[in-house]
């Protein structure tokens, strides 16, 4: 504490303080702009949803249903607050903060472009990979506190899925490790940059179509999306590990998963799509569009697969996680890596 | 498993066709919804709506000669006629009730009728409160009569879908199941 103190008052302490100004401006802006897409992406999708099943989505709260997140949000906001009697009180008051934090943390290291990230370390994806774990927890603890068993069994499920599905998508990563010889998520973006017409050429899903196609499906099954929504597969239970949450607790759980979405695109954006570059001068605003088209893209595409495919069995899912994806992953590890040696 | 099957399996083909599918849906026109209190629906001639009881326009009460036949036939027993004499000793109906909660929208009441006194509307959005609201008395009836087919609407309707089968120019269709089995010959 001493020691602090002597730093803050220290000749040198006007740049420390200014460099936490500095990050916490980051902070601010990163999760406004991400709290405002996460209320407008449940909006779009279902706007994509209903006119994919030729129907017209919200139409009613504003001009077609461009108010609808405010009423969303509102109506969850006012809602009374449940708690089952026999529930493990201090365990299901935390386990969506846990859910929230670990999506949330997970936004710091993602470069918006190509100087911009709230913290620029040079084991991003590792990260992430750690911050969706803890996310995962709070999953696996939501469905044991809320002593229900539809939530219990949700719980189970989301926690070998994501164990297991977590293992594909770290093994499908390390090719793009091994071709930009980073983990740093700034890296890894600039290495696939290009100019000119052919600006793509240098993005690493063509090299990685295996690991690309390998991850987007981990992705699907790691934020627990259809076709891989096992977890709270409504058919079956309900809601699955959010049951028994209403109100402000649950919505913290929907925005989590929309957070967890997003950062999951980011980082097929980042490690697959080149990140922020793209055809144009290399300036900030066309690095930041992007880089936000891309993302637009790749949540389309988690909508337009929630709106055609059906959900999987649950043997089925391990089924692909443990025999297909894995050793897809691993032989794609073993390919780029002799590949690189040559 | 020949070569093809193989390589659709890998490239998740018939999950690609699906993809086309409702990508092909996504433009907004293709939408088919019809956003219905804005776009109101309305129904076709003949429809089966809420119930009506003729009014005369000579003497300007209702048609209704009290016989009962309707109240008889309703599969639903959801008529209920009380009968009383007038001022020249003719019988009328005091009071003609509908509940319209318990109606089926048979119209096996219409075709009854000896003197086309009862018909039902195209009218088909009412609500209430109350189930008193639903149960139609006999002036609240003859309001609907004025309210749904004013002036030469009433007219048209029983002329042309309301026709009683017992009418001289009634000609009914040739697949229209009729309640009397009348189906009389098309006068030369």
């Amino acid at each position: 504490m001493k020691a602090l103190l002597e730093t803050l008052i220290s000749p040198g302490s006007f740049d420390i303080i200014i460099n936490i100004g500095f990050i916490f401006g980051k902070i601010v802006i990163v999760v406004s702009v991400v709290m405002l897409a996460v209320a407008l992406a449940p909006y779009f999708e279902r706007k994509v949803i209903g006119h994919m099943q030729v129907r017209m989505g919200p139409m009613r709260v504003g001009p077609h249903g461009i108010l609808q997140p405010i009423a969303d949000a509102l109506k969850l906001f006012f809602k009374e607050d449940i708690i089952p009697a026999e529930s493990d009180k201090v365990i299901f008051f935390i386990a969506p903060v846990i859910t929230m934090f670990g999506a949330m943390t997970s936004l710091a290291v993602i470069p918006w472009w190509k100087s911009f990230a709230v913290a620029d370390i040079n084991i991003g994806i590792l990260f992430i990979f750690a911050m969706s774990s803890v996310g995962a927890y709070g999953i696996v603890m939501a469905g044991w506190a809320s002593n229900s068993k539809f939530s219990f069994l949700g719980g189970l499920r989301a926690s070998a899925q994501i164990i297991s599905y977590e293992v594909a998508m770290g093994m499908s990563l390390v090719g793009v490790m091994l071709l930009s010889g980073s983990l740093n998520l700034s890296e890894i973006a600039a290495a696939q940059a290009g100019e000119g017409l052919f600006f793509f050429k240098n993005w690493y899903i063509f090299p990685q179509i295996i690991a690309a196609g390998v991850f987007f499906l981990s992705m699907l099954a790691e934020t627990n999306r259809t076709p891989f929504d096992m977890p709270e597969a409504e058919s079956e239970l309900v809601a699955g590990y959010f049951t028994e949450y209403s109100g402000f607790r649950f919505s913290l759980f929907f925005v989590g998963e929309y957070i967890a979405m997003f950062v999951m695109a980011a980082i097929g954006v980042i490690c697959f799509l080149g990140g922020w570059s793209g055809p144009g001068p290399s300036i900030v605003p066309l690095q930041l569009l992007w880089f936000v088209l891309k993302l637009c893209f790749v949540m389309f595409l988690f909508f337009w697969i929630r709106a055609t495919v059906p959900r999987y069995r649950y043997d089925q899912l391990m089924a692909i996680g443990w025999k297909v994806l894995i050793p897809l992953a691993l032989l794609n590890i073993v390919i780029t890596a002799t590949l690189k040696i040559i | 498993m020949e070569f093809k099957k193989i390589v659709k399996t890998i490239l998740f083909w018939e999950i690609l066709q699906g993809m086309w599918l409702t990508l092909s849906n996504l433009p907004p026109w293709n939408a088919v919804t019809r956003q219905y209190p804005k776009e109101p629906r309305y129904s076709d001639p003949g429809f089966r709506g809420l119930h009506a009881l003729v009014r005369n326009p000579d003497t300007g009460r209702e048609k209704c000669i009290a016989c009962g036949l309707c109240a008889a036939v309703c599969p639903s027993r959801c008529i209920t006629i009380h009968t009383g004499e007038d001022d020249k000793g003719e019988k009328i109906a005091e009071e003609y009730e509908v509940d319209v909660l318990r109606c089926v929208f048979c119209a096996f009441c219409v075709e009854a009728c000896p003197v086309g006194a009862i018909v039902l509307s195209e009218h088909y959005e009412y609500s209430g409160y109350s189930r008193g609201d639903f149960y139609f008395n006999k002036e609240r009836l003859l309001d609907n009569w004025d309210t749904f087919f004013p002036g030469e609407k009433g007219k048209w309707y029983m002329d042309n879908i309301w026709k009683h089968p017992n009418a001289d120019d009634y000609k009914a269709h040739d697949d229209q199941a009729v309640f009397h089995g009348i189906q009389k010959e098309e006068k030369q």
